[in-house]
């Protein structure tokens, strides 16, 4: 039993935090709707100017850069969610020589920071004449996608009790089956996590995109946000429209989402 | 249905070996137990037998083909889980119809089945519910239900009761034998409670350390048990033992273990170190010569186990400690001394060393 006391304590200390973390946010909003020539500072308010909106999106070619970002994204998270199903699904439930040592070799893959293989990345994919293209930005990415997918899926079917998986076996069902027919369906909230949270990252990545493409219609949308910001830097507010459009498609995602993205996350830590 | 045979059957899990040279016939309709303490290797044995361990060495068949290589789904068993296994996100009707519909049956059929099954397991009313809104007993049920309504050739049950109340169990475990009668299906069960064993199997194999310690009717394994561990392990309250020097004397045997000297008529021949083994019910509340005991044989009650009608009197005399049967309630309390006796065909003898049976 928690005291009043105790949970007012929370309560304010949960208060504090989330003001911290929603301050900025509600501050880009604001910003994001005043008027572009009336603004005196960062957050400060004078009326609702939604036509921001409609600039940032004609100056800053956002079309563009979120037409590139939804390919890459969508393409990154379905190809690396269905990998990252199958190998958790072989790393969590079945036994085979050598699956220690080869998860190990993947997790490496969430180990080493995009930064530390950027370049010689770089070189490989220039090498294989895929720079400049949407697969530059799809490839790496898949390869990162999946190390974490397999991490997140493969904890997912170890919480699984086997006697289902056997159960099934035992029923008629074959290993394809038993996969979409009896584990998916629970598997759900896991797997809607790991889309959010793949989406989120990868429609967020920045370095892989400044590196590898010059081209501007493959531009994804950060890349693309932060050339407007170049060209804008004395007009905060269409700065700011262009970030909420950034943002916007995967806050709605998660929005969408939310409800299985807490059970996902809270799945194997709450018993019941 | 069909017969079941292990044969010099072996199971290593790296270095170690989980079941070793299990050679075991199950008749095509009988109800065989495997029971054992924890680790004995049944579980894995009924594993093997189900398609979900590989075979170290050895064959397994079901009827006349031997399946070492054949997957589960082919091998024409049905299994009940310890934990039920149910699939959480389907209906309890489409759990029962899971395996007819992978088998491709008319679905007027899986109908047909699915309600003859429920209808017989009483649990038609919960056919529209999933397994998260049952209740324990209800559970169970339905994991019979999916073993049932498939008709296999073998039913596999791995320790199906453990997870139920004393009292559903009980209920459960008649019901069990009741359908299993019905459709007379060759049935494997796995168990470590030898009272399930005891009161369900029509023939009972023992298991210890992955070796098959006996196998025969729960009457052969009371009455004759093949080692000290059979002995000791078939019976509730479990037999005591007590080791004791022999000689022969006359036309009998003279047991002598601390104060106790026991003079046994046509008792078979016996080494001079011998292990006594007395079941509670060979050990009664002495009643003078007549009863044909031996005794009487003086101890201090230790413990009581007042069950209502009978009474279990833990009993320490100076070279065994045996328990001692009473009909009805004790009036004897801990501290108390006590004279029993002993009747001689309750004796069981067993080499010390290696703790076989001697006849």
């Amino acid at each position: 039993m928690t005291s009043r006391r105790d949970q007012s304590l929370t309560l304010v200390i949960l208060g504090v935090f989330s003001l911290v973390a929603l301050l900025p946010i509600v501050g880009i909003l604001v910003t994001a709707v005043q008027d572009p020539n009336g603004l005196r500072s960062f957050g400060s308010f004078d009326g609702i100017h939604l036509g921001n909106f409609g600039d940032a999106w004609t100056q800053g070619h956002f079309g563009s850069y979120l037409r590139s970002s939804t390919i890459v994204a969508v393409t990154v998270v379905v190809v690396s969610s269905v990998f990252s199903l199958l190998a958790g699904y072989a790393f969590g439930m079945m036994r085979f020589r050598g699956a220690d040592v080869l998860f190990y070799v993947l997790l490496l893959g969430l180990m080493v920071p995009m930064e530390a293989v950027i370049v010689p990345l770089y070189y490989d994919l220039r090498d294989l004449k895929l720079t400049d293209t949407y697969w530059a930005l799809i490839l790496p990415q898949i390869g990162s996608s999946v190390a974490f997918g397999t991490f997140w899926m493969r904890a997912f079917f170890r919480t699984v009790p086997r006697s289902l998986v056997e159960a099934a076996r035992i029923d008629g069902a074959s290993t394809w089956f038993t996969l979409w027919r009896v584990l998916l369906p629970l598997a759900r909230p896991a797997v809607l996590t790991m889309v959010v949270l793949l989406f989120m990252w990868t429609w967020n990545e920045f370095l892989l995109a400044l590196v590898m493409v010059s081209d501007e219609g493959l531009r994804t949308a950060p890349l693309g946000l932060s050339f407007f910001q170049g060209r804008n830097t004395s007009n905060l507010t269409l700065l700011a429209a262009g970030a909420v459009i950034v943002a916007t498609p995967v806050v709605v995602l998660y929005v969408f989402l939310q409800r299985h993205f807490i059970r996902g996350m809270l799945a194997g830590a709450v018993k019941g | 249905m069909a017969a079941v045979r292990f044969s010099e059957v072996d199971k290593r899990f790296g270095p170690v070996t989980a079941v070793s040279g299990l050679t075991l016939d199950v008749a095509d309709g009988e109800f065989m137990v495997l029971v054992g303490p924890s680790g004995s290797g049944k579980t894995t044995a009924l594993r093997m037998l189900a398609g979900l361990e590989s075979i170290s060495a050895g064959e397994v068949s079901i009827g006349e083909r031997v399946v070492n290589k054949v997957a589960p789904r082919e091998r024409d068993i049905a299994m009940v889980f310890q934990d039920y296994a149910l699939y959480p996100q389907m209906t309890v009707y489409d759990n029962l119809a899971f395996g007819l519909r992978r088998r491709k049956v008319r679905k007027e059929d899986i109908d047909r089945r699915v309600a003859s099954a429920a209808e017989s397991l009483d649990i038609t009313p919960y056919l529209e519910r999933r397994p998260g809104q049952l209740s324990g007993g209800q559970a169970q049920r339905v994991a019979l239900g999916r073993a049932l309504v498939r008709e296999p050739q073998v039913f596999l049950m791995d320790e199906p009761l453990s997870n139920l109340d004393a009292k559903l169990r009980t209920q459960t475990r008649g019901e069990i034998r009741r359908l299993q009668q019905q459709v007379r299906t060759t049935t494997v069960y796995v168990t470590h409670d030898q009272v399930e064993a005891m009161t369900m199997g029509d023939r009972i194999a023992v298991m210890n350390d992955g070796v098959l310690e006996q196998c025969g009717t729960p009457e052969e394994l009371y009455e004759r048990p093949a080692n000290r561990f059979v002995a000791g392990f078939i019976g509730s309250p479990a037999m005591s033992f007590f080791d004791a020097a022999a000689q022969a004397d006359g036309d009998g045997v003279r047991l002598r273990a601390g104060a106790l000297d026991l003079l046994v008529p046509g008792a078979p021949r016996l080494p001079a170190q011998v292990t006594v083994g007395v079941r509670p019910e060979g050990a009664r509340p002495w009643s003078g010569g007549g009863s044909g005991r031996l005794g009487p044989v003086r101890g201090t009650v230790e413990y009581v186990e007042a069950l209502g009608r009978e009474t279990f009197l833990g009993v320490a005399t100076d070279g065994a400690r045996l328990i001692v049967h009473h009909d009805g309630r004790a009036t004897e309390q801990v501290g108390d001394a006590i004279e029993f006796g002993i009747a001689p065909g309750g004796l069981r003898f067993f080499d010390t060393d290696s703790g076989v049976a001697i006849a």
